[in-house]
C-alpha cells in the first residue's frame, strides 16, 4: 500500500494516543488545502501500542488517504461556518474514512479543511451507529477549533480534547457495548414476578422515564451486575441499532460518562459518590434519565425542546467565551461556560418523574403474569414496542395532517389526546419521545415557544 | 431645549438596540442557531435551498473527452431534478472517485493487466446546494477507450441527509447489486468485443502477411516497403496476443466479493444472471479459432481489416453505457435501479418504521397472523419462536371458547342436546321478522335448553335451525376434543393435572400433539354414538377444508337442510326477500313478509344446487359447492378470485371488475392495498352511527354480509371494512367482495366479510333465503337501507376503533390508528392465552368451574373488558391457539367456526 505513497516533506506531526484495550480506529487526521501546494496533513493522531487490527497503515498511507479526502473540495462553495461530512468506503484500501468539511483561517488565509477518522472496513458495521454521535462530536469540536483559528491559535490542541474521548469511546464500546440481541434472561423481565429484582414501582418509573427521554438513561450504582442488569432491561424497549450504541458498565474500574450514548452504565466510586459531569450531559441529543439503582431513584431532564433549548444556550454561550477569550491558555473546555455572564446554567437539571402513564405499567402489570423461561415475555414485549411505535406513527401523521406538513402551528392537542388515547401525560410524553426520534425536532414544532411551558400547561392553554 | 439633530439617532425605523452591535459578541458563522427551526423551517421541510422536488439516482461517467457528464437520471422526468445543477454535482461526484482502476503493463509483465477494481463507496454532500448523495463508483471496460477504462458512478441523490446515512447498508447492498449486474454485462460486451477485435486482427494479419510475402516476392526483403509491412506485420501480431491475454483475463474474471463483510452479497442475493453470465464468459474461448459458443453473431461476423493508424482520440465517438453493456443486463440494471428509487423515496421516518415494524413482527410469529400483512418470512416455522421449539403445553392455553361458559360439560349434556336436537327438527309455525328487534319465538322457548355445544353444531349443520342454549359461542374444532372429555367425565383440562400431578410429562415437553392425540386416546367406545355424531359433524366441517373429492358429508345433511329449510322460511320472516328496492322498503314498514318467497316453491333453497350463468343445472361433484381446495395458495388464490369454479362462486357477477377493489384478485394483500381502504373506513364510522356494531360484529368472529343492489357500493363498504377483519389471510381469502348467489354454512367458515347482491331472480330468492337461513350466524348490513342487524355491542374497545367524532382527517393516518388499537388488541389476546395461571387449576381440589371463572374475571377485572369485549378478545385467542397448536400451513382453512345466540337488533341512521 505504501508503494505508490509520495515522501512526506516535512514531516506531520503526530500524537500517540494511550487507549484502554484494541482501538478500532485506525487514525484520525487534519489536513488543509494550502492555496500553493495543494492538500497538506497538519496533524495526525494514532491510537499507541499494536495494532489488533488486520489493515495496518504506515504515516505515509494515512497521509494519502488523508490528502484525498480533500478532492474535489476545491470546488466547495458552502456556506462559511457549515461542517460538511463525507463518507467514504474504499473497498480497495480496506478502509471507511469519514471526512468533516470545513473552513477555517489559517496563516491569514481561508482554506478548506478536513478533520478525518480512518478505521479499518472491517468495522464498518460496529462503526455505523455511532457515526452520529461521533459526528456531532467532532462538529462541536470544529466549531471551537474554528474560532481557535480565526484567533490565530493552533485548532489541533481544541481537536485533541474530542479526539482522545472519541477514540476511548470506539474502544469501550468494543469491549462493552449492549448486544443487538439481549438475553431476555439476563434483564429483570425474566423474573418470576415484578418486584423479585427490584421495587416494582421502581422498576415502573425507570422504564417509563427511560422512554419519556427517547430511550436515553444512565443507569449509576456500586454494583456493577445489578447495573448491567437494569442496563439491558431498559435496551429491550431499545432498537437494534440503538442498543448498539449503549454501554454496559466496567466491572473494574468505570467509564467516564460518554455524550450521545443512549444507555450507559456508572460505577459510582469507592465512596460511593458519582459525578454528573453537567455539560456533557447536555450536549446529548435527547435529554437523559438518571437511574440510581443503590438507592432506587429516577430523575429526569425536562422534555425534548426544553433540553434542546437549554442545550443550544449552553452551546453559544461556551463558544461565546471562546471568542472572548484573551488567550490561548484563558479557556480551559469544561470551565469555559464560568467565564459567562449571560447564561448561568440551572444545575437542577434532574427532577422528579411526573407524569405517570398506563402504557408501562399495563405492560409490566401483564408481562409477568406470562411464564418465564420460553420466549413469551419477548413476543409479549415485541408486540408492546410494536404498539409504542405504532401509535408514534399515528401521533406524526396526525399532527402531519392537522398542521398540512408544518405549514400552519399544531393548535389541537386535546383532540390529538382524545382521538389517539393518549390522554395520560405520561403516555403522551412517551409517545412524542418515540416521535421526535423519527421526526427531529418535533416537540418544538408542537409546543413551541415558551420553552419552559409543560406539556400539561400547554394543553390547557390551547383548550381556551 | 433639546435640538433636532439630537434626535435624529432616535428617529430610524430599527427598534431601539437592534443597531447597537457587541464588539465582543460572537458572529452568527461561529455560533449555533438558538433554535432548531428558524422561521419557516418546521420538521418536515426539507433541507433549506434543495431544488429537486424528490430523491432520485444520477448515473454519470467521467468522460476522457468531456470530463464528468451526467448520463441519465432515474425518474427521467426533468420535473424531478427540476433546476438542480446536474452538471456541476456530476463534476463534484466524480472528483471524489478513489478507485485506481486501469489497464497498463505491470512490472515484469509482458502484456497488459486488467486491474478489476472493486467499487468504491462515497457519501457527500453539498450543504448549499441541499443535496446529498450516495455515491457508488464503479469501472467499465472499453476497447476504445484509454486504459481500456470508463469510470462510471450511480448516485442516490436526496436532500436528507440523514436518510442517507441511516440507510447506507441498505443502500450499498441494493446499489451493489446493480453494479455488479452492469459490470456483468459489461464483461460480456467486452469480451465480445475482444472476439471480434482478435478476428479483425487475425484476418489482418492474414492480409498483411499475404501483402508482405508479396512484397518481398516483388521488391526484394529489404525493401523500404517490405520493412514497413514486416514492422507492421509484428505490431498486428503483438496487438493480436496482448488482445488474447486481455480476453483470458476478462473470462477467467475471478468472481470475486467486496472484502467488507458488511456489503457481502449473499449467494441468495446474487443476482443468477450474475453466475450465469460468468458461465457464458468461461465459454468464450481465449483462441479466437476455436468457436464453441455457438452465438448466431460470432458466426456471423465478417471480420475487418484494421488501419495502421488508429483515430484520433476526440474523432471517435465513445460507446453510450448502454453499448457498454450486454442489453439484458442492462435492463436489469435500470430495473433494480428503479426498486432502489421506489424503495428509498419519501420520508425517512416511514421507511424506518417500516423496518422497526417487520423487524417487531418477526419476533411475534404466533400472532402476526391476526391483522398483519403477510410477507414470506412469515411463511417459517412457527416453532422456532419459542426457545429453539420448546413449544408452550397446549394444556396452559385457553380452552375453546365453548368451555367458557361456567356450567361444567357433562355427558348428560351432551345426550339431552341430542333430545333437544329432535325437537328442534319439528316445523315450527312461528313467524319473525328479521328485522325484529327481538329474539325468535324458537329463541324465545329454547332460551333455557342446556344442550352441549356439540349436539347444537350437528343440529346447526343437520338443520337450518338451531336449538338455543345459554352457551354464547361454540367452537366446531375443539368439539371432538371435548366431547371425548365428557366422556370420560373430566374436565376440559384434566390431561394437564394428569401431567402436573402425576410428572410423567413435565410441563414445557408436553407437545400440541399428546393434546390433540389424548382424548383420542382415552375415547370410550360405549360413547360410541355420541362421537360418531360429533364426528360427523367435524367431517363436514373439516371436509371443508379437505380436498378429497369422495368427501359428501354435507350432501349426508340435505335432507335435514331441505326439511329445514321450509320450516325456517315459515318461522323467520323473510323481510328482505322481494330484491326489488321498493319492494323491500315495504317490507320494512310491514316488518313482516306474509306470502312464501316463489324460490321455495320452486325448488329447496338450501340444497346446494350449481347453475350454469344461464340457470342450468350442472352436475358436479360433491366438492364443488364447497371451497374445499383451500389448502394451496393456489387454492386461496382461486377462493379469492370471483371467478372461482365453487359453486358458490359459480354464478358470481362477470361484472365485478366494474368496480375497482383495493385488493385485486389473486395478488397478496399489501400494507398500500389496506391503507387505501383506511379512508373507506374513515368515512363508514362517521357515516354509519352501527360502525362500533358492525365491527365488532367482525373482530369477534361473527360473518358480517354487506346487502345490495349496486356492487360498487357493496364493494367499497366490504373494502372498508376489510381492515377489520381478524386472520385476513395472504390473499385476503377471508372476504368475499362481491357474491351474485347464496352461500352454504361452509362458506361461512371460509368467508368473515361477504358482499352479497340483492336481485330479483330465483336465483336472487336462493340467495336471500341463505341469509334468513343463518341470520343467527351473521350479521347483515344493508347498503340500501342503511340498516345492520346484528347483535349488540356495549363495550369500550371497539369505540376507540370506530369514534365518529374522531379529528382524524386522512384515511391513512385513520388506517395507522386502526392498526394500533389492533395490535394491542392482538398483544390482549396473545396475553390471555398464554397467561399460565390463568387456564390452569392453581390446586388440584379446584374444579373447572373456579377456572372458568377465573378467566371470565381476569377479562371482567384485569383488562376492565365487557361481556362483548371479552367475546372479541377469546376469539382471536381462539385463532391464535389454533394457529399455535396447528401451525401456518393450516391457515387457508378458517381454524373456528363461532356463532353467539344473542339475540340480534337492527340498527338504522
Amino acid at each position: 500500500m505504501s508503494s505508490g505513497c509520495p515522501p512526506q516533506s516535512p514531516a506531520v506531526a503526530k500524537t500517540e494516543v494511550a487507549v484502554d484495550g484494541a482501538c478500532p480506529l485506525l487514525a484520525a487526521t487534519f489536513a488543509y488545502w494550502d492555496n500553493i501546494l495543494g492538500p497538506r496533513v497538519r496533524h495526525i493522531w494514532a491510537p499507541r501500542g499494536p495494532p489488533a487490527l488486520a489493515v495496518q497503515l504506515g504515516d505515509g498511507d494515512i497521509t494519502f488517504l488523508a490528502n484525498h479526502t480533500l478532492n474535489g473540495e476545491i470546488l466547495r462553495s458552502a456556506e462559511s461556518g457549515a461542517v460538511d461530512v463525507k463518507f467514504f468506503v474504499l473497498s480497495e484500501k480496506g478502509v471507511v474514512i469519514v471526512s468533516l468539511i470545513f473552513d477555517g483561517e489559517l496563516k491569514g488565509d481561508r482554506n478548506t479543511c478536513a478533520l478525518s477518522v480512518i478505521l479499518p472496513q472491517a468495522e464498518l458495521g460496529f462503526y455505523l451507529p455511532l457515526h452520529a454521535i461521533c459526528v456531532d462530536r467532532l462538529k462541536h469540536s470544529i466549531r471551537k477549533g474554528r474560532i481557535w483559528m480565526q484567533k490565530g491559535y493552533n485548532i489541533v490542541s481544541v481537536l485533541t480534547s474530542e479526539i482522545i474521548p472519541i477514540m476511548e469511546l470506539l474502544s469501550s464500546m468494543k469491549t462493552h457495548s449492549v448486544p443487538e440481541d439481549i438475553d431476555i434472561k439476563d434483564t429483570v423481565l425474566h423474573d418470576d414476578d415484578i418486584g423479585d429484582s427490584c421495587h416494582e414501582d421502581f422498576l415502573h418509573k425507570a422504564i417509563s422515564s427511560h422512554l419519556q427521554t427517547c430511550g436515553c438513561s444512565m443507569v449509576v450504582g456500586s454494583n456493577p451486575d445489578k447495573v448491567n442488569k437494569i442496563v439491558r432491561t431498559l435496551c429491550l424497549f431499545l432498537t437494534p441499532t440503538e442498543r448498539r450504541c449503549s454501554r454496559l458498565c466496567k466491572s473494574d474500574g468505570s467509564f467516564s460518562y460518554d455524550t450521545g450514548l443512549f444507555v450507559q452504565g456508572l460505577l459510582k466510586d469507592s465512596t460511593g459518590s458519582f459525578v454528573l459531569p453537567f455539560r456533557q450531559v447536555l450536549y446529548s441529543p435527547y435529554p437523559t434519565t438518571h437511574i440510581d439503582v443503590d438507592v432506587n431513584t429516577v430523575k429526569q431532564m425536562p422534555p425534548c425542546h426544553e433540553h434542546v433549548y437549554t442545550q443550544r444556550r449552553y452551546m453559544r454561550a461556551e463558544l461565546g467565551a471562546l471568542w472572548k477569550a484573551a488567550g490561548e491558555d484563558d479557556v480551559l473546555p469544561d470551565t469555559v461556560i464560568h467565564t459567562d455572564e449571560t447564561f448561568t446554567p440551572d444545575l437542577n437539571i434532574f427532577q422528579d418523574v411526573m407524569h405517570k402513564d398506563t402504557l408501562v405499567m399495563g405492560f409490566l402489570d401483564e408481562v409477568f403474569l406470562l411464564k418465564p423461561g420460553l420466549s413469551l415475555r419477548s413476543t409479549y414485549l415485541a408486540q408492546f414496542l410494536l404498539l409504542l411505535h405504532r401509535k408514534a406513527l399515528t401521533l406524526l401523521k396526525y399532527i402531519e395532517d392537522e398542521t398540512q406538513k408544518g405549514k400552519k402551528p399544531f393548535r389541537s392537542l386535546r383532540s390529538l389526546k382524545t382521538d389517539l388515547d393518549l390522554t395520560s401525560e405520561g403516555d403522551l410524553n412517551i409517545i412524542m419521545a418515540l416521535a421526535e426520534k423519527l421526526k427531529s425536532g418535533l416537540h418544538s414544532f408542537v409546543f413551541g415557544k415558551p420553552f419552559y411551558t409543560s406539556v400539561q400547561e400547554r394543553d390547557v392553554l390551547m383548550g381556551f | 431645549m433639546i435640538g433636532s439633530p439630537d434626535l435624529v439617532a432616535f428617529t430610524k425605523d430599527d427598534a431601539f438596540g437592534q443597531t447597537y452591535v457587541d464588539p465582543w459578541s460572537i458572529p452568527e458563522e461561529f455560533s449555533v442557531p438558538l433554535y432548531m427551526h428558524d422561521g419557516k423551517a418546521n420538521p418536515w421541510s426539507k433541507a433549506n435551498c434543495a431544488k429537486f422536488s424528490k430523491d432520485f439516482i444520477l448515473i454519470s461517467e467521467f468522460s476522457e473527452q468531456v470530463g464528468p457528464q451526467p448520463l441519465l437520471t432515474i425518474p427521467d422526468d426533468p420535473k424531478v431534478f427540476g433546476t438542480f445543477d446536474l452538471n456541476y454535482f456530476s463534476l463534484r461526484i466524480m472528483s471524489v472517485d478513489y478507485q485506481a482502476s486501469f489497464v497498463g503493463h505491470l512490472p515484469g509483465c509482458g502484456y497488459p493487466k486488467i486491474n478489476f477494481v472493486e467499487d468504491s463507496k462515497v457519501v457527500l454532500g453539498d450543504s448549499k446546494e441541499g443535496a446529498f448523495a450516495y455515491v457508488h463508483h464503479l469501472t467499465l471496460y472499453d476497447l476504445e477507450a484509454r486504459g481500456f477504462v470508463r469510470p462510471f458512478c450511480m448516485a442516490y441523490i436526496s436532500s436528507d441527509e440523514r436518510k442517507i446515512m441511516q440507510q447506507l447498508q441498505e443502500l450499498s447492498s441494493e446499489f451493489s447489486k446493480a453494479s455488479e449486474s452492469l459490470k456483468a454485462g459489461n464483461r460480456k460486451a467486452f469480451a465480445d468485443e475482444l472476439e471480434k477485435k482478435l478476428k479483425d486482427l487475425e484476418y489482418t494479419r492474414a492480409v498483411l502477411h499475404k501483402e508482405a510475402e508479396r512484397q518481398k516476392m516483388n521488391d526484394g526483403c529489404y525493401s523500404t516497403q517490405a520493412i514497413e509491412k514486416a514492422n507492421e506485420l509484428a505490431n498486428v501480431e503483438k496487438s493480436f496476443y496482448e488482445h488474447k491475454d486481455l480476453l483470458k483475463q476478462v473470462t477467467s474474471y475471478p468472481n470475486r466479493r467486496t472484502r467488507s463483510f458488511d456489503f457481502l452479497l449473499s449467494e441468495s442475493d446474487t443476482p443468477a444472471d450474475l453466475t450465469d453470465v460468468d458461465h457464458m464468459l468461461d465459454g468464450v474461448s481465449p483462441d479466437p479459432g476455436v468457436e464453441n459458443r455457438g452465438g448466431e453473431c460470432k458466426l456471423s461476423y465478417t471480420p475487418q481489416l484494421i488501419k495502421a493508424k488508429p483515430a484520433k482520440c476526440f474523432d471517435k465517438r465513445l460507446k453510450t453505457l448502454e453499448e457498454l453493456c450486454d442489453m439484458y443486463f442492462f435492463h436489469q440494471t435500470m430495473d433494480q435501479l428503479r426498486l432502489i428509487e421506489d424503495t428509498f423515496r419519501g420520508d425517512l421516518c416511514y421507511i424506518y418504521n417500516r423496518q422497526i415494524d417487520e423487524f417487531l413482527l418477526k419476533k411475534q410469529k404466533t400472532s402476526n397472523f391476526l391483522f398483519e400483512e403477510k410477507d414470506d418470512w412469515q411463511e417459517e416455522e412457527v416453532a422456532k419462536e419459542f426457545c429453539g421449539g420448546n413449544r408452550i403445553s397446549d394444556n396452559t392455553l385457553p380452552p375453546s371458547i365453548s368451555d367458557l361458559s361456567c356450567k361444567p360439560q357433562t355427558l348428560e349434556t351432551c345426550v339431552s342436546s341430542e333430545e333437544s336436537l329432535l325437537i328442534n327438527r319439528e316445523p315450527e309455525t312461528g313467524v319473525e321478522g328479521l328485522l325484529d328487534t327481538e329474539s325468535s319465538l324458537c329463541d324465545l322457548t329454547q332460551e333455557n335448553s342446556d344442550e352441549s355445544t356439540c349436539a347444537e353444531i350437528k343440529g346447526s349443520l343437520s338443520s337450518a335451525d338451531s336449538g338455543e342454549t345459554n352457551k354464547d359461542q361454540f367452537d366446531v374444532q375443539t368439539c371432538v376434543v371435548e366431547s371425548k372429555s365428557f366422556t370420560n367425565q373430566q374436565p376440559p383440562c384434566l390431561e394437564v393435572q394428569n401431567c402436573r400431578t402425576n410428572g410423567e410429562k413435565p410441563f414445557d415437553e408436553i407437545s400440541p400433539v399428546d393434546f390433540v392425540a389424548a382424548p383420542t386416546r382415552s375415547s370410550h367406545p360405549g360413547n360410541a354414538s355420541l362421537e360418531d355424531g360429533v364426528d360427523a359433524v367435524n367431517k363436514a366441517i373439516l371436509s371443508a377444508q379437505d380436498p378429497d373429492p369422495n368427501y359428501g358429508n354435507i350432501h349426508e345433511t340435505e335432507p335435514f337442510a331441505h326439511e329445514d329449510a321450509s320450516c325456517c322460511m315459515r318461522q323467520e320472516g323473510l323481510l328482505d326477500i322481494d330484491p326489488l328496492p321498493h319492494t323491500a322498503s315495504e317490507s320494512c314498514v310491514e316488518d313482516v313478509v306474509k306470502q312464501e318467497p316463489p324460490s321455495c316453491l320452486q325448488g329447496d333453497p338450501g340444497r346446494p344446487m350449481n347453475f350454469t350463468p344461464n340457470g342450468g343445472t350442472l352436475l358436479e361433484g360433491p366438492t364443488a359447492g364447497l371451497s374445499l381446495d383451500l389448502n394451496t395458495d393456489e387454492a386461496s388464490r382461486r377462493n379469492a378470485d370471483d371467478a372461482s369454479d365453487t359453486i358458490s362462486c359459480l354464478s358470481i357477477s362477470t361484472s365485478s371488475d366494474r368496480a375497482p377493489s383495493p385488493f385485486p384478485h389473486g395478488g397478496p394483500v399489501t400494507v398500500k392495498q389496506k391503507r387505501k381502504a383506511g379512508l373507506g373506513a374513515l368515512k363508514f364510522i362517521r357515516q354509519y352511527p352501527f360502525a362500533q356494531q358492525a365491527i365488532f360484529s367482525l373482530l369477534s368472529g361473527r360473518t358480517l354480509v354487506v346487502l345490495g343492489v349496486d356492487e360498487a357500493t357493496v364493494r367499497k363498504l366490504v373494502n372498508a371494512l376489510t381492515i377489520f377483519v381478524p386472520n385476513l389471510g395472504k390473499y385476503g381469502e377471508r372476504v368475499q367482495p362481491w357474491l351474485t348467489t347464496s352461500f352454504q354454512l361452509a362458506d361461512l367458515l371460509n368467508w368473515k366479510l361477504i358482499g352479497l347482491q340483492r336481485i330479483s331472480s330465483p336465483t336472487g330468492s336462493s340467495m336471500l333465503h341463505s341469509l334468513n337461513r343463518y341470520s343467527r350466524y351473521i350479521s347483515v348490513l344493508d347498503a340500501d337501507h342503511k340498516t345492520l342487524r346484528c347483535p349488540p355491542y356495549r363495550g369500550s374497545l371497539v369505540a376507540r376503533l370506530a369514534d365518529h367524532r374522531t379529528q382524524i382527517k386522512r384515511g391513512c393516518t385513520y388506517y395507522t390508528h386502526v392498526q394500533s388499537v389492533l395490535t394491542e388488541l392482538t398483544s390482549k389476546a396473545f396475553l390471555y392465552t398464554f397467561c399460565y395461571h390463568l387456564h390452569l387449576p392453581i390446586s388440584p381440589a379446584e374444579d373447572p368451574d373456579t377456572v372458568a371463572l377465573r378467566r371470565a374475571e381476569f377479562l371482567h377485572h384485569h383488562f376492565c373488558y365487557s361481556k362483548e369485549d371479552s367475546r372479541i378478545v377469546q376469539f382471536l385467542s381462539e385463532l391464535i391457539k389454533d394457529r399455535y397448536l396447528h401451525g401456518p400451513d393450516k391457515e387457508v382453512g378458517p381454524p373456528v367456526f363461532c356463532f353467539n345466540y344473542v339475540s340480534s337488533l337492527t340498527f338504522r341512521i
